[in-house]
């Protein structure tokens, strides 16, 4: 090989090297938070906020209070199970970024909790049974409306029944999900319409700070 | 799951027929999707186009799967989710109307026993303009 050549196929060899080199360094810090990370569509509370005392019931039936909320990070949303449209639409969403986030690593996965708002239909059985299209991470609770008024009047979510007739019913309801700390506080919240990809890109800035 | 299930046109009124001139159906019903996790509610999607020179107008929905069949409309209000009856489902001349999530759907109350595929009839007033076949997912 004539010393032109050889250069030239020791450029490329280099080049070829370097480019490998960059390719991984940009995959491998794509699964990264930069430390200089903002959500992008979550707004978070300049201070968190302490959920207030009620007594709740989960989809066993068993009772529970605001303490269910703690020890883990949680994505909660308030609906109702006979609504077929954006309430499983929402949870669809939160699931799927459940599911994207456990794909990319990371570290903290939020278990998704259903509010029930309508508990005049939403019984247990009723919403063991809805939540199993949600993934194993994901439950649901409800209570008497006095403590349902309790929890969400605290927080500003909104909920009212509305009769389209005499035999049948929808609930209107806040469609923000709010995400609550380990310490059973409220962080932060996304408006809707909601999307999978700004859960999975907010919830990995919320849950490391 | 194929969400082109195909729709079957049983019935069309005459007077569609002779406004659109064509052999083409006069209403088309594409991407048909039953759906929704509980057995006793489902939501009904589809897109349904209107190859006639005329709007056509559906008024009522019915289902021999269902005791109560209509159509909803969701939207966000203010950041609250509100759902209400929409009266008429108006397809303009020659343009298409989505039935999609979060916006125009069907709701399918009322199940008789637990169905696996459902007809969905759409009218106009009285008149059975299509009739659509499809599973649920």
């Amino acid at each position: 090989m004539r010393p032109a050549n050889l250069i030239l196929a020791l450029l490329l060899a280099v080049a070829l090297a370097a480019g490998i080199w960059l390719a991984l360094s940009v995959q491998e810090s794509s699964e990264e938070v930069p430390a200089e990370a903002v959500t992008s569509t979550a707004t978070v509370l300049p201070s968190a906020m302490q959920l207030p005392q009620v007594s709740l019931v989960d989809q066993t039936g068993a009772a529970v209070d605001q303490s269910f909320f703690e020890g883990q990070w949680d994505v909660v949303f308030f609906g109702f199970a006979t609504c077929p449209d954006v309430c499983p639409i929402t949870l669809g969403v939160l699931t799927e970024a459940q599911r994207r986030l456990e794909q990319s690593g990371a570290g903290v996965l939020p278990r998704i909790v259903l509010v029930s708002v309508d508990p005049e239909r939403d019984t247990p059985e009723v919403l063991t049974e809805y939540m199993q299209s949600f993934g194993e991470n994901s439950v649901a609770v409800t209570g008497e409306i006095d403590q349902l008024r309790t929890l969400t009047s605290e927080l500003g979510i909104f909920f009212e029944k509305r009769f389209i007739d005499e035999e049948f019913y929808t609930m209107d309801h806040s469609s923000v999900v709010l995400v609550i700390d380990p310490n059973g506080q409220v962080s932060a919240l996304f408006s809707g319409p909601h999307r999978a990809e700004n859960f999975v890109n907010d919830l990995k800035v919320l849950t490391r700070s | 799951m194929n969400h082109r299930i195909g729709a079957i046109l049983l019935v069309v009124a005459a007077t569609l027929v002779a406004c659109s001139g064509e052999t083409q159906p006069p209403l088309v019903a594409d991407d048909v999707r039953i759906s929704g996790p509980m057995p006793r509610m489902k939501a009904g999607y589809m897109t349904l186009t209107n190859n006639t020179d005329e709007a056509i107008r559906i008024t009522r929905v019915s289902s021999p799967q269902f005791g109560r069949a209509e159509i909803h409309e969701t939207f966000l209000e203010d950041d609250v989710a509100r759902m209400r009856p929409v009266g008429v489902l108006t397809i303009p001349a020659g343009d298409a109307a989505r039935l999609e999530p979060g916006g125009k759907h069907l709701m399918l109350m009322q199940p008789v026993d637990s169905p696996q595929t459902v007809t969905l009839n759409l009218y106009s007033d009285e008149m059975l303009l299509l009739s659509v076949l499809a599973d649920i997912e």
